[in-house]
């Protein structure tokens, strides 16, 4: 599925902050999309929360520069840091080049698997990023 | 009916207050504890800001800031090294991202925000343009260059206008890509930037301005700017903010990711002339901060360097994506430069890259 020319893979879910989120045996894999780091730009910097860092849904876990913006990365679901993927850390453009795959940045022990209910799924994400895209007409 | 956004006018402040009033406006605009606003921002005494990932020793010539009483501080923004005296105008647009009208994609809304700020300028008799990624220039050359940042639902769109400026001191407080301070390149450096007194001649006062920005913002953001002061929510916030951003850990990062700052500098004769190309490079990051390109040839239009170099920066270094961005810089662009082509151009970066990367392996 893509919306435009950007991809979004079915098996994962989403948040608005553009976010993925892969189910994996005891944890979740946390990357950005693709509509994100297209948005974002070339990435300079990236700083991810280390392993151990206690998050609740909506904490920052790190910090990303492309050009002259810095965005807060925030937890799409609470829990722990497990790991974070130090190869994207050391080169920021990976998560350019492959977001969903070499470019993912943290894996996180969930603390309340009831949270995956307020992600979105791929078409749910589609149709929320067509309509953010849709709105941006008339400023006040 | 427009929606009011206020108008924020907090004088000329220290570096560190001016840096956390930025957190604490943006803190209450996410809180939404205040409209979104436009405030101004001045700075006194002088100072040097570093953008919010830098590490000051790579990017600030502290002891000449340390013997000219300069300050130095870190914005939660993005980007560079400024050098701030007392003489230059800020502006910064703090907003709820869901504002109707401000676009989602950021390079659409940096557009938006410096094509409001090129209408204050109009209003003052300046023709400027944005630049894409996020400069105002005048004929080429910058008077604002501009960085954001975001937190919860907020955000903050913050930019520089050079009003009456002083390179020479900027030149000097700031590591840039200058080899050696040599007369000629100093000359070509300054051709870089340019002021508001030196593009209508003379400098209208400051309250003009001010309400020249505010017109043209206002207008093409669709909104009113009504007058106000700081909340006693946001004055208590700043008075709690404010010892974290005169400290150390704050400037000097203690928790600055790993990174390097090389100059790679070098030079290519064509048959159009030499080409001298000037690079700071951080090279574990593959990342070219700055770009300077000067020599004896001849670029037409005159602007298509400093467009070049505006390019170039934050690009990657590696050698396939110089020759692709130069590549379609040159096809994108109606560049001429008599018996120089992209490949001389190619040539040199690549040169200047391999340069730097050889002197980092032998120290």
């Amino acid at each position: 599925m893509a919306v435009k020319e950007y991809l979004i893979p079915e098996n994962l879910y989403y948040d608005q902050n553009d976010f993925w989120i892969k189910i994996e045996a005891n944890s979740v894999l946390i990357g950005i999309t693709e509509e994100g780091q297209k948005n974002t730009g070339d990435i300079l910097y990236l700083e991810l929360a280390p392993a151990g860092t206690v998050v609740r849904r909506g904490e920052k876990i790190g910090s990303i520069e492309s050009g002259k913006w810095v965005g807060n990365l925030t937890a799409p679901l609470s829990g722990a840091v497990a790991e974070s993927n130090p190869a994207v850390t050391r080169n920021p453009r990976l998560v350019n080049r492959d977001a969903y795959g070499e470019g993912w940045m943290v894996r996180l022990i969930m603390d309340n698997p009831d949270e995956l209910g307020l992600l979105m799924g791929a078409r749910e994400y589609e149709a929320w990023l067509d309509e953010q895209l849709k709105s941006e007409e008339g400023i006040g | 009916m427009k929606a009011n956004w206020r108008l924020l006018d907090t004088g000329s402040l220290p570096a560190a207050h001016n840096m956390a009033l930025d957190r604490v406006v943006l803190n209450a605009r996410n809180s939404e504890l205040i409209p979104n606003t436009l405030r101004y921002l001045q700075f006194s005494p002088q100072c040097v800001l570093i953008g919010y990932h830098q590490a000051v020793e790579l990017e600030v010539e502290e002891e000449y800031c340390r013997k000219h009483g300069i300050e130095i501080n870190r914005r939660i923004t993005g980007g560079g090294n400024l050098y701030w005296d007392e003489g230059q105008l800020g502006w910064e647009i703090f907003a709820l991202k869901n504002t109707p009208g401000i676009p989602r994609r950021l390079e659409d809304m940096y557009r938006l925000m410096c094509e409001s700020v090129v209408n204050g300028l109009d209003k003052l008799g300046v023709k400027a343009r944005f630049r894409p990624a996020n400069d105002i220039e005048v004929q080429g050359r910058k008077i604002s260059g501009t960085g954001g940042t975001e937190w919860g639902d907020a955000f903050l769109y913050q930019g520089t206008l050079l009003t009456d400026f002083d390179v020479d001191t900027m030149i000097k407080s700031l590591k840039l890509p200058l080899k050696k301070l040599e007369d000629k390149q100093v000359e070509s450096f300054k051709e870089r930037v340019v002021s508001l007194k030196e593009v209508l001649g003379y400098l209208p006062p400051l309250p003009e301005i001010k309400a020249a920005l505010a017109q043209g913002i206002a207008e093409v953001l669709g909104v009113t700017l009504q007058p106000g002061d700081l909340t006693p929510a946001e004055k208590s916030d700043l008075e709690r903010q404010l010892p974290l951003f005169q400290s150390d850990d704050w400037i000097r990062g203690l928790r600055v990711l790993p990174q390097e700052n090389d100059l790679g500098v070098a030079e290519y004769k064509t048959r159009g002339g030499l080409i001298r190309a000037s690079l700071r490079l951080d090279p574990n990051r593959q990342h070219i901060k700055s770009a300077f390109i000067t020599g004896d040839f001849f670029a037409y239009p005159e602007r298509s360097i400093m467009d070049m170099e505006a390019m170039l920066k934050n690009s990657s270094s590696r050698p396939e994506d110089v020759g692709r961005n130069i590549r379609e810089f040159f096809a994108d662009n109606q560049i001429h430069i008599p018996n120089v082509g992209a490949e001389d151009i190619i040539q040199v970066l690549c040169l200047a890259i391999a340069e730097a990367g050889e002197r980092s392996a032998v120290s």
